[in-house]
């Protein structure tokens, strides 16, 4: 790693955070030039360039991760790793997709303060790892989504229930962040009492292990995991879509349980005790949430009960212990966000024509909006791993991983494929099948919306018939993840780093321990 | 170039064609510049053509080589520590004369269907939809690995169920259309799973790790167990798809979609999908014998119970549905006996007859009528000559159970399906309840996108 590559990885992302930060400031303070919407792209197509750009340096560089700032609690301000480079740019693509499609009487100026101020609030998560840092972003994150849903006609209880919700996440997750810090698993500097038969003992006291737990429940009330799970899809109900999306499929509780759970699952049995039951619990509403969606009477609420099942996918992936599971989570990360987009944004495109869209019996808007069909079609079924789409990869990477390491962990991802396949494609007849009304209005797709909708689609297809620049990335970054335990304790005193550099993050990436097997 | 090269290219070829028609119609109709109804059944068509023509070419060149299996390989699609996605395929005595097959079919149908749908509104959809189907169906057949065959697979139910909802604004279109792909979602985690079994058992996919040898004449590389395993996951795979008791109550149904692809996919190939498979694997079940007997038994069943049932169908179509049914019940059961050839031949033959008599079923009044005047009268009237033997009292209640479709898709309504809703309908209820209490009753009227 050069200095130049340092020097232009920071750069890049000052650009991806700074640039919406300034942008939300300057339409708060009324900033006028051009319509709101042209400003809000033009801000978030610089931050999707300058987030590529992450992923060129970062995959130029022989670094597996890179790490800036003064370390703290296992973590670094600004952190950039695998995980980042990939997970940046499509975030960026997210967001600039719904401020493309976005109705025009839902850009207002207010509307695109908080759009790009929950942006970037939202990049800025994706670039760090560090704990207190972590917490304040979480905060900022859900603020925007809150005043936008209590500002909604009509989303006075999505409100309610997700300020519920976000609180009693930020309070698990602030207290478990500090017991984390006071009494840190990973930097009890072990000798030879925390090393037992080739594997890290727990040596961490009981607050640390109190924290570890606190994180847990806040990222399942965060990611919407079972009985947590209530505000997910009243969110959709309640909120615009775009206050739904972009509040939903960053998945920040996946990113945060991946910077401060997974690191440290360096537990004798292979796995912590928290992971387990979130992994458990992840997998159980993933297959319910999507058995819930088949029997759901709108699009709104189908969409947000997928959007829960899926999230639960990832989580229950991402606490697997194999770099299958962990490289298939990332993938329907990346899939599920991005078909869910499309679905949420072509909802939305029809909802903004003619009005709420029911699923009791079919509505036949087949003919009033064939190509918002075609879309919806396609997107559902990229959604669903339709093969040459990116769910077809990632759905065979969770499927084998999980059957790999328990049978029923399998299984509960099978029936969440299956159940999420009948919804959509039930959702997609609903919509579309049904009596075609005679001389009914005809809606045409808007060319930003095609262009949109387009560039996600492509996206979609492009990464699931070339899967393998970004299994090899994912791979790299999950091989950290896994390959090296979250606890310095085991690294022997001639490779524990003396100091955090560029070369190395505080947890599980300390010079020296990349090479270690895999021992989760 | 050597004859590996050829054959490579060729088989590149097979796939490649129908794949690129659905980029050539496809992209232009998104960005909504769709091509003409000509253009597009030029396009469609010569993708087939192409396929055909180059499937032509491989049998000969294999011929010339007796039939030697070519393994082509297209490189690995991505890969996680042990586990291997390649992109495999293979061309032998079994897959090249099936592809010639599917794809010259799904030429006929084409321009079958260039005069049939001929202003029809959703023109371009169907098009787009045969070409998905050739490239899931050349993908399945020619798979060398069976990653690569669930592809195809999946390719093939999807189309299928757009297909039987063509007619988006008929109820009984859509209800049929999400009937059969519930049926086929759920029979695709047999091939999913014996997909898994198969790379934790061999590491990779790919079929050569399974067996060995060409076709008619494979051997068996894995133990019993694990290909007594895979077999048995596989039967249940193929059971959706074929329409085997107990999922055949979609078929009858499917018979809402356009004629030329009800033709194609329920005459002809989809439903010989599964055969197909079991063909393709029968290495494996040469080594489980629990897997034939069940093939034995479900085929032998599903055909009698076709058969019953298709005697009393009103319409020609729904006869026509139940008469596949039968066959392929039968082929199923020949497969089970450990039969090669003769379900292959089976296979083709059926396939042929039957998807031109669905495709004459649209005129099948004015053959009758035709028919009348050449003899002078009324033809004489079909007799069942084996339950004229029976009791009349079993002929009654056949009759009736006839007349209920053999009762068997309202049981599996009665103790699976409507159990399953009402449990989602309570839990859905209970999800309302519990927003509503977390929420303080508040009123959330008039809301707006």
């Amino acid at each position: 790693m050069t200095a130049t590559t340092d020097t232009c990885l920071l750069a890049a992302a000052a650009i991806t955070v700074v640039v919406p930060l300034v942008g939300s400031a300057a339409m708060a303070m009324g900033f006028r030039r051009g319509s709101p919407r042209g400003f809000a792209v033009a801000v978030a197509a610089v931050s999707l360039l300058a987030s590529l750009a992450i992923t060129l340096f970062w995959s130029r560089s022989d670094s597996a991760s890179m790490a800036f700032g003064a370390p703290l609690g296992g973590g670094t301000f600004v952190c950039i790793d695998g995980i980042t480079a990939v997970l940046l740019p499509y975030v960026a693509l997210v967001e600039l997709a719904i401020l493309l499609v976005a109705p025009r009487r839902s850009l207002e100026q207010s509307a695109v303060t908080r759009i790009l101020f929950g942006a970037a609030a939202t990049y800025a998560l994706f670039l760090t790892s560090h704990p207190l840092v972590l917490v304040v972003l979480w905060c900022a994150t859900a603020l925007p989504t809150w005043i936008s849903v209590r500002g909604t006609p009509g989303g006075r209880t999505a409100a309610r229930v997700f300020a519920i919700a976000m609180a009693a996440a930020t309070v698990c997750m602030a207290i478990g962040s500090v017991l984390l810090l006071v009494d840190p698993p990973w930097a009890v500097a072990g000798g030879s009492e925390s090393v037992s038969g080739g594997s890290a003992s727990l040596s961490g006291g009981w607050f640390g292990a109190a924290g570890g737990w606190l994180v847990a429940v806040s990222v399942m009330i965060r990611k919407g995991i079972f009985p947590f799970h209530s505000w997910y899809p009243a969110l959709f109900s309640g909120a615009t879509m775009s206050t739904a999306l972009a509040a939903t499929m960053p998945q920040v509780a996946s990113y945060t349980a991946v910077r401060l759970l997974i690191g440290h699952a360096d537990h004798p049995e292979g796995v912590a005790a928290e992971l387990v039951v979130l992994s458990q619990l992840a997998l159980v509403t993933a297959a319910y949430g999507a058995a819930l969606a088949i029997v759901q009477r709108d699009l709104r609420s189908l969409i947000g009960t997928l959007a829960m099942s899926q999230s639960a996918l990832v989580l229950g992936g991402l606490a697997g212990t194999l770099p299958m599971e962990l490289n298939g989570a990332f993938c329907v990360w990346i899939s599920s966000g991005l078909a869910l987009t499309g679905i949420g944004l072509v909802s939305w495109a029809l909802e903004s024509r003619a009005g709420p869209i029911r699923l009791d019996s079919p509505q036949g808007r087949f003919w009033d909006a064939p190509e918002l069909a075609a879309f919806f079609l396609l997107f559902g079924l990229a959604g669903i791993g339709l093969p040459g789409t990116l769910s077809f990869v990632a759905d065979d990477l969770i499927v084998s991983g999980s059957l790999d390491e328990q049978l029923h962990a399998g299984m509960l991802v099978i029936l969440a494929n299956v159940f999420a396949g009948i919804a959509m494609m039930g959702g997609w007849f609903h919509v579309f099948g049904g009596p075609v009304v005679p001389d009914g209005p005809r809606h045409a797709i808007l060319p930003r919306e095609r262009g949109a909708l387009t560039a996600l689609l492509a996206t979609l297809f492009l990464l699931g018939l070339w899967p393998g620049p970004l299994v090899r990335a994912l791979d790299r970054a999950t091989g950290r993840l896994l390959g090296v335990p979250g606890r310095i304790a085991v690294a022997p005193e001639s490779v524990r780093p003396e100091s955090f550099g560029p070369e190395s993050v505080g947890r599980g990436a300390a010079a020296g321990l990349q090479d270690l097997p895999p021992g989760r | 170039m050597t004859s590996h090269d050829i054959v490579s290219l060729l088989v590149v070829c097979q796939l490649a064609a129908p794949a690129a028609t659905l980029l050539l119609v496809g992209v232009p109709t998104l960005l909504g510049r769709p091509p003409s109804e000509r253009a597009t059944s030029r396009i469609v068509g010569g993708g087939f053509a192409t396929g055909f023509a180059a499937g032509l070419a491989t049998l000969v060149v294999l011929a010339a080589r007796s039939f030697r299996p070519e393994i082509v390989h297209l490189g690995s699609w991505f890969s996680v520590g042990h586990h291997e996605a390649t992109i495999e395929l293979v061309a032998d005595a079994l897959s090249v004369p099936f592809v010639c097959f599917s794809t010259g079919l799904c030429a006929l149908v084409n321009a079958f269907a260039g005069k049939y749908l001929h202003r029809e509104p959703g023109f371009t959809r169907f098009f787009l939809l045969l070409a998905v189907f050739g490239t899931g169906m050349n993908l399945m057949v020619l798979a060398g690995s069976i990653d690569v065959l669930f592809a195809g697979w999946e390719l093939l139910g999807i189309s299928s169920t757009l297909l039987i909802g063509f007619f988006l604004e008929r109820g009984n279109a859509v209800r049929a259309a999400m009937r059969a792909f519930a049926t086929y979602r759920v029979c695709d985690v047999g091939l999913l799973a014996a997909a898994v079994v198969v790379h934790r058992a061999v590491g990779s996919g790919d079929f050569e790790r399974l067996f060995s040898g060409s076709w008619p004449n494979g051997t068996c590389l894995v133990p019993a167990t694990t290909a007594t395993i895979v077999s048995l996951l596989l039967v249940f795979a193929t059971l959706g798809k074929s329409a085997q008791v107990p999922f055949s109550g979609w078929l009858p149904e499917a018979m809402e979609g356009p004629t030329p692809s009800s033709a194609i996919f329920y005459g002809a190939l989809s439903i010989h999908a599964g055969a197909y498979v079991l063909l393709r694997c029968e290495p494996l079940l040469e080594q489980a014998p629990l897997a034939r007997l069940a093939l034995i038994m479900i085929g032998l069943g599903t055909a009698l119970h076709a058969n019953v049932v298709g005697r009393v169908q009103t319409d020609l179509k729904s006869m026509l549905a139940y008469a596949s049914m039968t066959q392929a019940g039968l082929i199923f059961a020949e497969i089970g006996l450990g039969w090669r050839v003769i379900p292959l031949v089976h296979v083709v033959s059926h396939a042929i007859l039957r998807s031109l008599q669905i495709l004459r079923s649209p005129s099948a009044l004015h053959d009758r009528h035709e028919l009348e005047a050449a003899l002078g009268g009324h033809p004489g009237a079909d007799r069942w000559s084996v339950g004229r033997w029976l009791p009349e009292s079993v002929q009654v209640r056949l009759y009736r159970i006839a007349l209920d479709r053999g009762f068997d898709q309202v049981l599996v309504g009665r103790l699976f399906t409507s159990p399953f809703l009402r449990l989602l309908e309570f839990a859905a209820a209970l999800e309302r309840r519990w927003l509503a209490l977390l929420g303080g009753g508040a009123n959330d009227r008039g809301r707006r996108p």
